[in-house]
């Protein structure tokens, strides 16, 4: 069971992003979003082994340039994220 | 493959306009929303009182057309609106209320249909927070 975890909040405000990273599964992936996307500036995503994606548009909005251990969608490309995992997990 | 998609942010949210463009783009990919379930917050998503600066978007008109246009089954959840003031005719006349800022295409029902889409749906997606 693979899940798509997606994080909307600055990993700056609170600890959600940590959170998400201690129960990641190897199969498992991060969507970053919005001020989530700040969390291409946490190294540890890489170190975890876990795939990390950003929405194109946050990222680019944010001046944020693109690490080479994340990969970055557009909409149609999150539509597709959340069909390739069985679960999608919000972090409201 | 069947999309349910939950909204718990209000219109002035980013997310909101994140979902909004999920569901879009779920569309045009061929897919299908088995229904759009506003909850907490998200029942002012669906208010038809909403005022939008000039030089803003009006996410919760977008919310409006893009039901409309598609004819998606959309509900609002009762019980987060009531307490929110967002009110149908029928709300505002049984609580004597003298506001009313929600009607069609939206449908005021209770957390059930969340869960009925979410049994329904290939994935469930929620959109909230900032």
């Amino acid at each position: 069971m693979s899940t798509l975890h997606v994080v909307s909040h600055s990993p700056f405000t609170d600890s959600r992003l940590d959170s998400c990273l201690r129960i990641c599964g190897v199969n498992d992936a991060i969507l970053l979003c919005g001020d989530g996307a700040y969390g291409l500036h946490n190294a540890a995503l890489q170190t975890k082994g876990v795939k990390v994606f950003v929405l194109a548009e946050d990222m680019q909005a944010r001046n944020l340039p693109l690490p080479d251990w994340a990969d970055s969608v557009d909409y149609p490309g999150f539509v597709q994220l959340s069909l390739d995992y069985d679960k999608v997990n919000s972090w409201l | 493959m069947k999309f349910a998609i939950a909204v718990f942010c209000a219109a002035h949210a980013p997310s909101s306009r994140r979902a909004l463009l999920f569901a879009r783009a779920a569309l045009a990919g061929g897919h299908e929303i088995v229904r759009l379930f506003f909850y907490q917050d998200g029942v002012y998503s669906a208010s038809n009182s909403v005022v939008v600066p000039q030089d803003e978007q009006d996410i919760a008109r977008q919310w409006r057309e893009f039901v409309s246009a598609h004819q998606l089954d959309s509900v609002v959840c009762i019980a987060a609106a009531l307490r929110r003031g967002v009110l149908n005719e029928e709300e505002a006349m049984r609580y004597q209320r003298s506001a009313v800022n929600l009607d069609a295409p939206w449908e005021l029902s209770g957390l059930g249909q969340l869960h009925d889409a979410a049994q329904a749906a290939d994935r469930l997606i929620c959109f909230g927070g900032p």
